[in-house]
């Protein structure tokens, strides 16, 4: 299909100081845990977006100097020759694909804690990260300015160096120069310190710096924070942004415009439990009014409709994407073609965000198996080789997530034949239920891609109303056979924390309740006051303490652990959470483990003192305890029936995937059936294959000799 | 019970389309090839009937070439005994199909004659009717419901706006089955295996006349114009359809 001419716009050219820009879709910095050190798979993972069509793509934050060493968690980094090399690569493999490659040159003072290379980083005050623990900055003088500016100079030529397009001088999520432009950070007496102006200097000296060493070459590029949404002390945009933007706008080439700081950048990086997409319109179009220059800023956007807005309506020039790019590398192309019901939507869980807040894994994606994959495993997310096994039928039971991913791309793979045969009347699984939680519609978008997908492939037949027992996977005629049969949170408050039930748990009662029975299968909740028991730490027990909370109730949420829901921390839902369940009024009870469920109530130990009992009232209790697999279908045909039984039917490969197998994140449910199909002729398709490691490998002869 | 179902494989347009040469076609490269929907149900509801009457037969007739059998080879999987395929790579008119069907029906002496009510890509909902005249019998279209007696059936016809109308015919009869009427059931993978190995008994129609019409040119309409796009509030639009009133009247 040709390209609708609505959205031509989208691919027009434009200027960047020096350079051009093929069309308007950037690939915003954003982490991939891959950092300089494993540069095939920065390098793989970059390019894959540049073969989607995607004009420039950024690093990550990349380190100027080892005194901005943000280990444990994972940057780019350009401190010397070989990170060049390493970099290097990914530069040119963006250039094969006709697409620009950006450094975003990062300082991050006092926030980077430098516990690989042990180095004192420098601020502009001596006051401790809001955001990591325990590290000061030593206070700047004016040689520290001169030094630092230096480092910005020097990593900057390396960026040429290594084939960079675009050098960034970076400030937003409160680093160093935004710092210095931040009374929050900044509370010098000096020339860089007071009047704007003041806290300007550092940012502009070092921008006409960078600019005077490679703006010849590179087009020069300020990501700047245009509001931190913390009153008087922090950045605020008619105040600090807008005259900044004024005093520099003649050397700079390329603005990059987003809000927040660093400390709740879950306010820029927005999940969309909270925020619509294109949530930062209003402050991109704030700078665009006053700059000569291109504007580029993200919003999550997907839908080129949207990205047409941004554009028409004066807010941006260049529609800047992260978490879409990742969900999918070839929004453009498939805009481009026409194929927009081919786009896979990001649905702005964040759990992408999630392992670079953990520390630097590398990054996943519950819509996109692929992505993070592109050179360990040589997944690409649109291609897929024939499998060599291809004559086989396929049974897929259960159309989770899991099995709906399996069951398509075994269809992608050629498959003969695949039936993916669904109990319930619909696809989905989980996902039919999860979205209707507050805020997480979204999240249906992992069924509806899957859906499309599907229904367009000639060899998977979605059944419906269909429960398969053992003796039904037997004799349905199938060569293959993979159980997505999901999982269920525990009727009995079986837990991780006691490694054990709750005397009194039983949801069988009318009065007990798990996640499923309240969202799913429309169980009233009794009474006024509910205690949701949550030992899972994840979305599910404050989704419905919300839920309920709305509906009128009096909820109390009670943990084992010190702090509730802290993977939403990593995801940066969590202090809009804690603000939603505040307003809400819901209690929340930390560090207490039920002993005992009755009639009217329950009973709690202090985690740390067993002796100290409390009871508390309630009408309902809510079990979010734990997951187990739904393995009762598999246990049969495997210990019943039996390997040599289902062999004799036909049936010569048997696996299980998804929550089935143990539960897990829905993006490890997507990637545990895609990666069964991807690898469904391999020798052992139960067993991953190896994927490639970036690693030192010793020359023991040379070490020893 | 012997129940004679006829079927169509029907032709799906995909996103793009293209005409042959000539232009009197849709270049079949853009197009999707599938058991039309009705047949569907009227094969399920004829192994209903079969099942419940513990013995019988039902068998899948179609007119077509050797792709069509593709369609025939989904009733069998989901059940059908045995099917028919009268040989043709024309371009039939709905008549000349009917005339095509006739003679192999004829031949079963069936209980019961079934179509779907019409083919998702002709849409002229002729065959069946024609079929029954050929046949000399009673025919109901559009049947919703059916209870099946000694001599005769109850079936449900669907009318406009709703209605139903309940009526008696004596069997054998043709029947045009409606979607809905029943669930039809999928067939599992080892169906369709064995399905391949079900017999298709081909054969050659005698003359089934010429075509009461040609297709002469196909193509895609040109778009209108003057079409005026109301948007804005309820009361906008109220307003602006109150202003195009008066100007046409005035």
């Amino acid at each position: 299909m040709a390209r609708d001419p609505k959205y031509d716009i989208l691919f027009e050219p434009i200027q960047l100081g020096p350079k051009t820009m093929k069309n308007r879709f950037y690939q915003i910095p954003h982490c991939n845990g891959f950092g300089s050190e494993k540069p095939m798979s920065q390098a793989y993972f970059r390019a894959m977006k540049a073969e989607g069509g995607y004009g420039a793509c950024c690093t990550e934050y990349c380190s100027i100097h080892p005194e901005s060493d943000d280990t444990h968690r994972v940057s780019a980094r350009l401190w010397d020759d070989d990170d060049v090399k390493n970099l290097g690569l990914m530069c040119d493999m963006l250039h094969d694909h006709g697409a620009l490659a950006a450094a975003e040159l990062w300082y991050g003072g006092p926030h980077a804690p430098c516990m690989e290379s042990r180095a004192v980083p420098r601020g502009p005050s001596q006051i401790p990260s809001d955001f990591e623990h325990l590290t000061y900055a030593k206070e700047m003088d004016k040689d520290d300015i001169r030094e630092v500016q230096g480092f910005y100079v020097e990593a900057a030529k390396r960026a040429r160096d290594a084939g960079f397009d675009i050098v960034y001088v970076y400030g937003s999520h409160s680093y160093l120069p935004q710092q210095f432009l931040t009374p929050y950070y900044n509370k010098r007496t000096d020339e860089y310190g007071g009047s704007l102006e003041n806290r300007a200097r550092f940012w502009r000296e070092t921008i006409e710096q960078v600019k005077a060493a490679v703006g010849d070459d590179c087009a020069i590029a300020v990501r700047m924070s245009t509001d931190m949404f913390m009153g008087e002390a922090g950045t605020q945009l008619e105040r600090d942004c807008l005259p900044f933007v004024q005093l520099v706008d003649d050397i700079v080439d390329v603005w990059d415009i987003n809000v927040s700081g660093i400390s709740e950048w879950g306010e820029d990086a927005t999940p969309s439990r909270f925020y619509p997409s294109g949530r930062l319109l209003p402050w991109q179009k704030a700078v665009k009014d006053v700059s000569k220059k291109p504007v580029l800023g993200v919003g999550r956007f997907t839908s080129p409709d949207l990205m047409l807005e941004a554009i028409n309506g004066g807010s941006l020039d260049i529609i800047a994407t992260c978490r879409p790019s990742i969900s999918d590398p070839f929004l453009p192309l498939k805009i481009d073609e026409g194929r927009l019901d081919d786009i896979r939507e990001c649905i702005g869980c964040n759990i992408c965000i999630s392992r670079w807040e953990i520390g630097g894994p590398p990054l996943i994606c519950t819509q996109n198996a692929t992505a993070g994959e592109e050179y360990r495993r040589g997944w690409h997310p649109e291609k897929f080789d024939p499998a060599t096994n291809a004559d086989n039928d396929v049974l897929v039971v259960g159309a989770g997530p899991a099995g709906m991913e399996c069951a398509m791309v075994l269809g992608k793979r050629g498959m003969r034949r695949v039936h993916l045969v669904e109990a319930a009347d619909d696809m989905g699984g989980i996902m039919r239920w999860i979205p209707q939680l507050p805020g997480l519609g979204e999240w249906a978008r992992v069924v509806n891609y899957r859906k499309i997908q599907i229904d367009k492939l000639k060899n998977v037949e979605f059944i419906p109303n269909t429960e398969l027992d053992a003796d039904g996977v037997r004799s349905y005629g199938a060569e293959i056979v993979v159980v997505a049969t999901g999982g269920y949170w525990a009727t009995d408050g079986l837990n991780g924390a006691t490694h054990d039930t709750i005397p009194g748990a039983d949801a069988s009662k009318p009065n007990i309740l798990t996640p499923e029975q309240i969202m799913r299968d429309g169980k009233e909740v009794p009474g006024n006051r509910v205690v949701i028991i949550d030992n899972d730490g994840y979305y599910m027990g404050v989704s419905l303490a919300e839920k309920l909370a709305m509906d009128g109730k009096q909820v109390t949420i009670m943990t084992h652990l010190g702090h509730i829901a802290p993977y939403m921390d990593f995801t940066l839902e969590g202090p809009n959470m804690h603000r939603r369940l505040h307003q809400l009024k819901v209690e929340i009870v930390t560090h207490q483990v039920p002993t005992q469920i009755a009639n009217g109530g329950l009973t709690s130990a202090y985690a740390y003192d067993e002796e100290h009992l409390t009871e508390w009232e309630a009408d309902a209790v809510v079990l979010v305890t734990q997951r187990r697999s739904n393995e009762a279908l598999y246990r049969e045909l495997k210990d019943k029936i039996g390997a040599a039984a289902l062999q004799s039917e036909g049936i010569t490969g048997f696996y299980r995937i998804g929550d089935c197998e143990a539960p897990r994140l829905t993006a490890d449910c997507v990637f545990s059936g895609h990666r069964l199909a991807r690898e469904i002729d391999s020798d052992n398709p139960d067993v991953p294959l190896p994927f490639k490691r970036e690693r030192a490998v010793v020359e023991r002869e040379a070490v020893l000799a | 019970m012997k129940i004679v179902v006829a079927v169509k494989q029907v032709a799906a347009l995909g996103d793009e389309v293209e005409f042959t040469e000539d232009e009197r076609d849709v270049d079949p490269d853009y197009l999707d090839f599938a058991l039309n929907e009705w047949d569907t149900y009227a094969t399920e509801e004829a192994l209903r009937l079969c099942e419940a009457s513990g013995d019988g037969e039902v068998v899948i007739v179609s007119v077509g070439d050797e792709d069509a059998e593709d369609a025939m080879r989904r009733c069998l999987a989901m059940g059908a005994d045995r099917g028919i395929r009268i040989e043709s790579e024309e371009r039939l008119d709905p008549i000349q199909v009917a005339r095509a069907l006739a003679e192999v029906v004829q031949a079963e002496s069936p209980d019961l004659v079934f179509a779907g009510v019409q083919s998702a890509d002709a849409v002229q909902a002729a065959t069946g009717t024609a079929l029954a005249e050929l046949l000399g019998l009673p025919r109901v279209a559009v049947v919703t419901k059916m209870e099946l007696g000694d001599g005769k059936a109850t079936v449900n016809r669907e009318l406009e706006g709703g209605l139903v109308d309940v009526l008696e015919v004596e069997t054998p009869a043709l029947l045009t089955i409606q979607t809905g009427i029943n669930e039809p059931r999928y067939a599992t993978l080892r169906a369709i295996k064995q399905a391949e190995e079900k017999e298709i008994d081909v054969r050659q129609p005698s003359d089934l006349g010429t075509p009461a019409y040609e297709v002469t040119k196909m193509f895609v309409p040109p778009k209108g114009e003057g079409a005026e796009m109301l948007n804005g509030s309820a009361a906008d639009v109220a307003q602006r359809i109150k202003e195009i009133v008066e100007e046409c009247t005035a």
